[in-house]
């Protein structure tokens, strides 16, 4: 074996060990901000009370139940909110001085990052584990099996990954924390709602109609719904992402990671302040 | 003759129209400790920055440890340790998980990590405080909590940005004894300060810049001896090498350059002046000013850091440059 490889092969363990190192540290501090946790499980539980019962009980659903429909797509706007949560993280980190202190370790120049997604990833589970505990308190159920319950979740939980990479993009062009919350808060806030996570857009006005049914957020969780054997609806025809939304679902969070993740660490490693 | 642990030539570095560095080289033997001293703005901590990897030069190089700087970032990073003027401390970690996260960034292992982190803890007195948040410390804990972070994997060399910056006279104090005690370990330090007292009483060798010129260097003896003596003192804001040397020359054999500018003791004062004046006149040397310096021991740095808050003091002789 050349010398190179053996190197190369000791960047990759160094590299993994340095994203394991960066989680580990991240969950730590993660868990040490309970108003940022309490925030993170409240926001869904208030959004269950208030569209699954103040506007949910004026909204119809063809063939099925509001809440069952409802509960997908509140797992799609929790994962939203992560983002959020990460990009206004991201950016607190660029200005303080402890980017520097990375910065002038020997570790690899996407541990920091990717550590950075993951612990936003394994924060989010416990998030999810309450949001799946409302939704059967108010009558949501997984019909189609447990092994198909499992894959919706991965399925979340990928997008949720590529999410939080967009996050911390946001989080590294924006120069400070409020910027980044702001920056970040419209298009997650209107992704969320132009979209077939509240209600069906089959009754929007036309143009805003082709904007939700082609929002990656609705073919998301139509997945979602499809895998959950919630109700969805009819299908809309034509519109290829909800005919295929788990292919979809998948093919984007993969885009969006190959894209933006390089994009991220160059940046990161080029950042002076 | 070992080789220097840092070695910076000719380092430039700009920042948009501002010229943070102009022209500043620098050597630093292994085991020793080089002070870098100057006023805010002087271009310190650019200059740190650049040797530690933080930030492209824009001209010159730098070794540190035998390795450039630019071209083998990665390798350097192995071999320094780095406090700088902000805390990077997190503030939600203990100061134990503090050190022990850096020490599994420096692949020491995690026990190996966790062994090492009591250890720092105990060489900085922060036994009691290490299973306490950061957030809790007092600034001069937090400074030394950093410092204890830049030395997990026992560094060659270490880089040190204003250690004693905002800290109250205790805090101060606390500082120079664990930079003392490194320094007898055998680590080269450079560290930054606006403090002459500071550097007087850390440092083998100081370098003064100013505006991102050297304006002086030379061992805080060296330094000392040349105060007390009067000084003429010619700077050439535009001048070439070639014209630097010719004035060096002129002003005899205890003359030195630093940067732009030429000085050399003037015993007789005045008339010393009178008669470079003179001589820099026939030579048609263009001089942008000449001046007698009277150094006291408290004005040494603002001599040698500050022209134009000097020129009330000094005999100064504009001279025109045609």
């Amino acid at each position: 074996m050349s010398r190179v490889s053996i190197l190369e092969q000791h960047r990759l363990r160094w590299g993994l060990l340095d994203a394991y190192t960066a989680t580990r540290r991240f969950i730590i501090r993660g868990m040490r901000q309970p108003d940022v946790i309490f925030g993170s499980v409240l926001i869904p539980v208030i959004f269950v009370v208030l569209f699954g019962y103040v506007f949910g009980s004026s909204i119809k659903i063809p063939g099925g139940n509001y809440r069952s429909y409802l509960m997908p797509g509140l797992f799609a706007m929790s994962i939203l909110f992560s983002s959020n949560n990460v990009a206004v993280a991201v950016a607190t980190d660029m200005t303080e001085g402890v980017v520097d202190r990375f910065r002038t370790l020997p570790i690899a120049r996407s541990a920091i990052l990717i550590g950075r997604s993951f612990s936003s990833l394994l924060l989010g589970i416990p998030v999810l584990v309450v949001m799946v505990g409302c939704g059967l308190a108010v009558g949501w159920r997984a019909e189609d099996g447990l092994g198909n319950a499992v894959l919706a979740f991965l399925l979340f939980e990928l997008f949720g990954f590529a999410m939080g990479w967009l996050g911390i993009l946001v989080g590294l062009l924006a120069g400070s924390a409020q910027a980044a919350d702001v920056i970040i808060s419209i298009p997650t806030f209107l992704l969320g709602f132009i979209s077939s996570v509240f209600v069906d857009p089959a009754l929007m006005p036309a143009w805003l109609r082709v904007i939700a049914y082609w929002n990656p957020i609705s073919a998301l969780v139509t997945a979602g719904r499809q895998l959950f054997g919630n109700a969805i609806g009819p299908p809309p025809s034509g519109v290829w992402s909800l005919d295929h939304p788990i292919a979809t679902t998948i093919g984007l969070a993969l885009v969006i990671i190959i894209v933006v993740a390089p994009i991220c660490v160059r940046l990161y490693s080029r950042s002076t302040r | 003759m070992t080789a220097p642990a840092i070695s910076a030539e000719h380092l430039a570095r700009s920042f948009g129209s501002t010229r943070a560095l102009v022209d500043v080289s620098l050597d630093v033997p292994a085991g020793s400790v080089c002070a870098l001293l100057g006023r805010n703005g002087a271009g310190k901590t650019t200059a740190v920055r650049i040797l530690t990897t933080l930030l492209p030069a824009d001209g010159g190089h730098a070794l540190v440890d035998g390795l450039d700087v630019a071209t083998h970032a990665d390798q350097v990073r192995t071999r320094i340790g780095v406090t700088g003027q902000t805390a990077t401390m997190d503030e939600l970690l203990t100061g134990s998980e503090n050190l022990e996260t850096i020490g599994r960034f420096c692949h020491l292992g995690a026990a190996a990590s966790r062994r090492r982190a009591d250890e720092l803890l105990h060489q900085f007195d922060l036994v009691g405080a290490g299973k306490q948040l950061v957030k809790h410390y007092s600034g001069g804990m937090v400074r030394r909590l950093d410092l204890a972070a830049s030395l997990v994997a026992e560094p060659e060399v270490l880089f040190l940005d204003e250690p004693t910056t905002g800290l109250d006279p205790v805090g101060r104090g606390e500082v120079w004894a664990s930079i003392r005690t490194l320094v007898a370990g055998g680590t080269t330090v450079l560290l930054t300060t606006q403090y002459l007292d500071e550097a007087d009483r850390l440092a083998d060798t100081i370098v003064v810049i100013d505006r991102g010129l050297v304006v002086a260097q030379g061992t805080p003896e060296q330094l000392k001896a040349s105060i007390g003596r009067p000084f003429v003192r010619v700077a050439l804001a535009g001048a070439d090498a070639a014209t630097v040397e010719r004035v060096r020359q002129l002003l005899g054999r205890e003359a030195e350059v630093h940067g732009r500018s030429v000085s050399a003791p003037a015993d007789n004062g005045l008339v010393t002046l009178g008669e470079v004046v003179a001589q820099l006149r026939q030579l048609g040397v263009p001089i942008d000013e000449v001046g007698l310096e009277l150094p006291s021991l408290d004005e040494v740095f603002t001599t040698v850091t500050d022209h134009s808050a000097n020129a009330g003091r000094m005999a100064t002789t504009q001279v025109d440059e045609s």
